[in-house]
């Protein structure tokens, strides 16, 4: 091909000059979480520094993470998933009730009704995927119903008895109480899925197909991407993740309850996420900017738990916190448009 | 200076001071304005004045700054240095508000019209809207909308949402929005890319019914013949910097194009091409959908078959048939001498087919996300580690990405860019590269040089010339006209969903493809 225009060389150098914006967009979320813990140190140094206390907050947003991580997913695609509360306190309680019929006992009988009930949201993610795509309904409007479905078939079912202790298998209860090397198997449960998802968005090809589709669905429908098909993907996962992370809790706490599990997850794990989106990558929802996220959120609740304040500033504080990520996300996009 | 200090908002013909023997005034004066992006100084030090009446073109390869100064102009970036002056008085335009009062209206490039929302309401967004009895008036609105509508000949109905129009429709639109506010400074950044022949002339005249009321236009194309046409001066940017600025008496070709690429550049000419067109690759026979009947026609390799025909002609539906965008209600493709069913546009991929569509932001680029990720996605699968997991060898994803943006010429600060910063012109540039790396064989293009500067069209040409070449099928559709001739070795026209003819060879010129195009006969 002859060259009419010039070189890409020929380009004048570009010129570094710092740029304030793009770095709070960037970095604001990461040096807020650095600002939080150097406070809370320096607040109660012999408490909130400890070995022990990190790895309790980590324990604390375990289940939060888990529920986070798979909410990321679907969000990368475009689509929000109102059913993920439902679908925690799913996967809590029916991995309960089914150890409690079937009497399980030995620890391999366990995996196996675990994997069960993963199977079982997966797939009522895979529903909620369907009528999103086929149909062509509301991602927010069909999810909300779903999860008045989930709840109603779990209240139904559980005549509104929680499963307790006594019933549950300890080979169970050991996925949330339990510890490996000191770290609590929920915290490594939560390691393991972040990685996993990790590698999933950003290194494989149906990731990136995700990507894609939350960039342009239009476009990426004409590069061969089908909607339908990624769209039941990332509701299963998201599914999947919300009753994981149900399940743990189920576990730590030692009883199945049938309601109020996840809903307290719910909100928290769209803050998170959110707060995600404005980190490191603005714009874009990714599974390391929603750890940080979820970081936040634990070290707020922790820090200011340990510095005995009341309750009502943690709200305060981590609406404040997520106001402030949105902002400093949408500076880019203001001076962009 | 504040909003208030800007001179009132020139709502009437009265606040626009009767053009006169001084048509030297100028009224907009751009002094040494410079805009650094992290990375890209896009705008260095560029002066120059747009004078009362004049239609003044902008010119400049991709990525020369155009858009920028534009943005810089109506307040929507911040001038990193220097001053606009309006009628010799410096203003702050911060904002569209601040513009609009300044007696300045935008057409951007890309659009900015609500999707959904009613043509009526479009038209008046920003605008206090007519009351009766304190509750919204409607059928004044309606009115209203339906008077700046004729004023540009444009027949659409007020009621229509935005989502449901053609995109030349929508740049119909927000021109007539930009003309409707009688601004005396009214910019347009490319805003006859998505529109055909007839509706550029309505344009036109419009604007040349406007200069003669006092209101200057500023006006970025790079369609050289639409700017000969109508400009009286024109600026050229070259690098963020003025390369210079011409009046009419001086402005030739070869002048206009060595200071928009640098040096003497050379036009694309008509090529006498003298490929072998032995070898179908791809037969359509009688393929029919909603808007196209019965079309037929073979493929050879190495052949450039175009399709011409205005917005419902059959011509755009013909593009989708082929492409499985739409699904055919009768006939079929054969490639390779095999039947294909193309049920939707993966099959038609897997077929390989190649597909650049017409409108890039709606339909081409992946928002938000980098240039590599652009131009690898549909080849991702010959980048894998291995076939189970799909993991993608990012070091071989990134060789193709640097192939691919090398050869196309894209402009661009690193393949880690986001692709939404790129210009107009490099985005359409990494939108067709990406299907080099398919391996497609027949390639299916849609007004590949929208929105492309005069060098990079020819390097697309040459691409295109290339391709045929290495014994790829291309199918051709362009909303400049004047490319058919430039570009394809055949070309069947349509008209009422049939095709209405077809030309060869010297026969492809823009008066018989229009002439067919509207039904009419051929002279023999
Ligand atoms: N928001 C942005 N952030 C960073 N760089 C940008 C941004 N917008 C534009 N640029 C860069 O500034 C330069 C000028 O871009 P601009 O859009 O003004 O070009 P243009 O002359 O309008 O080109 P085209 O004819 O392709 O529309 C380009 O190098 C582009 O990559
Ligand atoms: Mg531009």
């Amino acid at each position: 091909m002859t060259a009419t225009t010039s070189d890409n060389s020929a380009d004048p150098q570009p010129r570094p000059s710092f740029d304030w914006i793009t770095f709070l967009s960037r970095w604001g979320t990461l040096i807020s979480l650095g600002l939080l813990i150097i406070l809370f140190s320096i607040g109660r140094p012999e408490v909130f520094m400890t070995l022990r206390n990190m790895l309790n907050i980590l324990n604390q947003v375990s289940i939060l993470g888990m529920i986070a991580f798979g909410l990321t997913i679907c969000l990368v695609v475009g689509l929000f998933d109102l059913s993920i509360g439902a679908m925690a306190t799913f996967g809590g309680y029916f991995a309960a009730r089914f150890l409690m019929e079937l009497n399980v006992e030995n620890g391999f009988a366990v995996v196996i009704v675990i994997l069960v009930v993963l199977a079982l949201a997966a797939l009522i993610g895979m529903i909620n995927g369907a009528l999103i795509a086929y149909l062509g309904i509301s991602a927010i409007v069909e999810t909300l119903a779903m999860s008045f479905v989930a709840t109603g078939i779990i209240l139904g079912i559980s005549g509104g008895r929680t499963v307790y202790a006594t019933e549950i298998p300890e080979a169970f209860t050991i996925i949330g109480q339990g510890k490996i090397a000191g770290i609590p198997n929920p915290v490594l449960i939560l390691l393991l899925l972040g990685f996993v998802l990790w590698v999933f968005l950003e290194h494989t090809q149906t990731g990136r197909n995700m990507y894609a589709l939350g960039g342009n669905r239009e476009a990426s429908r004409l590069s061969g991407i089908s909607f339908s098909r990624y769209a039941l993907i990332a509701m299963a996962i998201s599914g999947a993740c919300a009753a994981l992370g149900g399940l743990v809790a189920g576990a730590n706490l030692g009883a199945g309850r049938p309601q109020g599990v996840g809903d307290v997850y719910l909100l928290n794990a769209f803050v998170a996420v959110f707060i995600g989106a404005s980190t490191m990558k603005p714009g874009k929802f990714h599974i390391l900017g929603t750890a940080v996220g979820v970081l936040l959120i634990g070290v707020i609740n922790n820090g200011l738990s340990v510095m005995g304040v009341q309750t009502f500033w943690q709200y305060i504080v981590q609406g404040g916190i997520l106001i402030l990520a949105l902002i400093s996300a949408s500076l880019n996009s203001v001076r962009r448009s | 200076m504040t909003a208030q200090d800007i001179p009132a908002a020139s709502g009437s013909d009265a606040a626009i001071p009767a053009p006169g023997p001084d048509s030297a005034r100028e009224v907009l004066t751009i002094k040494g304005l410079t805009k650094q992006f992290p990375g890209t100084l896009a705008l260095d030090d560029v002066s120059f004045g747009v004078r009362q009446g004049e239609i003044h073109a902008l010119l400049g390869e991709n990525g020369a700054g155009k858009s920028t100064l534009i943005k810089c102009i109506c307040g929507a970036y911040s001038a990193t240095g220097g001053d606009v002056l309006i009628e010799g008085k410096p203003v702050q335009i911060t904002s569209p508000a601040d513009a609009g009062a300044a007696g300045i209206a935008v057409v951007h490039q890309h659009m900015n019209l609500v999707p959904t929302m009613s043509v009526a309401e479009n038209l008046h967004l920003g605008e206090k809207l007519p009351r009766r009895a304190g509750l919204l008036n409607w059928s004044e609105v309606h009115r209203r909308a339906r008077q700046v509508l004729d004023r540009v000949g444009v027949d659409i109905p007020t009621t229509a949402l935005i989502s449901e129009l053609r995109p030349e429709q929508h740049a119909m639109i927000s021109i007539a929005r930009a003309v409707s506010a009688e601004a005396r400074i009214i910019i347009l950044d490319e805003p006859t890319n998505a529109l055909l022949p007839h509706e550029v002339e309505r344009l036109f005249d419009q604007m040349r019914v406007l200069t003669r009321k006092g209101h200057s236009f500023l006006y970025v194309s790079h369609r050289l013949s639409e700017v000969f046409q109508i400009a009286d001066r024109a600026t050229v940017l070259r690098d963020g910097r003025l390369s210079g600025t011409f009046d009419r008496s001086n402005m030739t070709h070869a002048g206009i194009v060595g200071a928009i690429v640098g040096r003497d550049g050379a036009l694309a000419e008509r090529r006498v091409r003298s490929h072998s067109t032995d070898g179908t690759l791809m037969r359509v026979q009688d393929l029919s959908g909603r808007r196209a009947d019965g079309i037929s026609f073979d493929l050879a390799a190495g052949e450039i078959v175009g399709i011409a025909g205005l917005p419902g002609s059959g011509a755009d539906e013909t593009m989708n048939l082929l492409f499985g965008r739409r699904r055919s209600t009768r006939g079929g493709i054969e490639i390779d001498g095999k039947p294909v069913r193309l049920r939707d546009p993966g099959d038609a991929i897997a077929a390989g087919i190649a597909y650049v569509p017409r409108n890039r932001l709606a339909e081409a680029v992946f928002h938000a996300d980098s240039v590599r990720a652009n131009v690898t996605l549909p080849s991702l699968a010959k980048y894998l580690r291995e076939p189970i997991l799909r993991l993608v060898h990012r070091g071989r994803e990134d060789e193709a990405a640097r192939e691919v943006t090398e050869r196309m010429r894209v402009r661009m600060p690193g393949i880690e860019a986001s692709i939404d910063d790129l210009s107009g012109g490099n985005q359409q540039k990494v939108v067709l590269g990406r299907w080099l790396s398919t391996g497609a064989n027949i390639f299916l293009l849609n007004s590949p040089t929208a929105a492309v500067d005069v060098g990079a069209k020819k390097e697309i040409y040459d691409l295109i010339d290339e391709l045929a070449r290495e014994g790829k099928g291309i199918v051709f559709a362009s909303t400049e006209l004047e490319e058919y001739a430039l570009v394809c070795d055949r070309v069947f026209v349509f008209a009422a969903g049939r095709v209405a003819g077809e030309l060869r060879g010297e026969d492809v010129t823009e008066p018989n493809i229009m002439t067919l195009a509207a039904g009419g006969a051929l002279a023999a």
